[in-house]
């Protein structure tokens, strides 16, 4: 395969496609697949619309700023504390997630009405899960748009690449970001679905699997949470 | 229609539950016996169309997330283009990332590139050398994250 002229926007989006359904579910899907879970049926869609924009919308970005630089080792060393950030931060709210799908966080003491605590958690989970405002999965899709992933990381060389061969910085953001903007495009499909399928009524009316699906995603939180320690 | 919307969930609901089990779980362990390049302390030959094909990686160690130099050389055989590289993990689709080598000297390509990070923290990569007219070398070793 030519990487190279007109067809790399292409070859970028069906890369988006095809990795979206594999590497993308493994990545992004526990993130995706906690949001939808804890929204009622019915209510997904728009939610992961917005969620997935601002994902796309920091790729497209993060390419743009590869394209004016031309240097992928440089942009990413000066983020990669930031990424490490947001891989525990993910963890930590896919543990969130999880903890309030399988009901024991409301027995919690410091979660019972009128304190402190529980008015800041109630108002922070309700920012980013719940139906009000349904316009916080747009900043959360811009955060988590920062997630380490390795074919982010291959994109971004390609929109680095892009860039040096450009012949004005402007084009080269140009370059980068139509790149990036392909690339996340690409994956939306694998993870929307994903998100769908994960929010239908028929799986929260199942009880037992319902709960199953907390522990899953408790455990995937402390997962992501060590990985992004020793990131 | 409900009858499909709960055969799909299921099906899902299970590949993700083995999935998550795998990511967790999954260790170098595994494919550490695929490796036949020790890119870290030496070159790696390979013998090809009766020449061979030396694949070496600077500078040392061989790092994740920095830029790198590609260098092959090619003894006793005639490549009718430059090589190209292609760089992935085994078993984990990456995405493209090409490295276009040039002729710097007779029979000796060089350029640059860069080995990505992955966040599961698996360290194995491959490289495809792309030898044009002759066919392909494949060369599996570890890489270094800081």
């Amino acid at each position: 395969m030519d990487l190279s002229g007109d067809t790399l926007v292409l070859v970028f989006l069906t890369t988006g496609f095809t990795v979206g359904f594999g590497h993308c579910i493994g990545m992004c899907g526990p993130i995706v697949i906690s949001m939808s879970l804890n929204l009622t049926a019915g209510n997904t869609f728009w939610p992961q619309v917005l969620y997935h924009t601002g994902r796309v919308a920091t790729y497209s970005l993060l390419g743009g700023i590869m394209g004016v630089t031309g240097s992928f080792a440089m942009v990413t060393s000066g983020i990669a504390s930031i990424q490490k950030g947001v891989l525990v931060f993910s963890g930590i709210l896919i543990i969130f997630m999880g903890v309030m799908m399988s009901g024991r966080l409301t027995k919690l003491a410091c979660f019972q009405s009128g304190t402190g605590v529980q008015t800041f958690f109630a108002k922070a989970y309700g920012s980013l899960t719940g139906l009000k405002p349904t316009l916080a999965y747009f900043p959360l899709g811009l955060v988590l748009g920062l997630l380490p992933c390795g074919p982010v990381y291959t994109v971004l060389i390609a929109s680095a690449r892009a860039g040096m061969e450009a012949p004005d910085g402007y084009s080269g953001f140009i370059k980068g970001m139509v790149l990036m903007l392909a690339f996340g495009l690409g994956t939306v499909p694998a993870l929307f679905a994903v998100g769908r399928l994960a929010g239908a009524g028929w799986f929260k009316k199942r009880q037992l699997l319902y709960k199953a699906g907390s522990v899953i995603m408790v455990g995937v939180g402390i997962y992501f949470v060590i990985k992004g320690i020793r990131y | 229609m409900k009858v499909c919307t709960c055969l799909v969930s299921s099906i899902f609901v299970l590949m993700f539950s083995v999935y998550s089990a795998g990511a967790a779980f999954a260790s170098d362990g595994k494919t550490e016996g695929i490796i036949n390049c020790d890119i870290q302390n030496q070159p790696c030959v390979r013998q090809v169309a009766g020449g061979r094909i030396t694949f070496d990686i600077r500078p040392k160690p061989v790092k994740a997330m920095a830029d790198l130099t590609f260098e092959v050389k090619a003894e006793g055989v005639n490549l009718s283009g430059p090589p190209v590289i292609d760089l992935g993990m085994p078993g984990m689709k990456m995405g493209p990332n090409q490295v276009k080598l040039k002729m710097t000297d007779t029979g000796l390509y060089q350029g640059t590139g860069i080995i990505v990070r992955c966040p599961s923290g698996r360290t194995l990569w491959q490289a495809t050398v792309h030898l044009p007219g002759i066919g392909d070398a494949e060369f599996v070793f570890d890489v270094v994250y800081d």
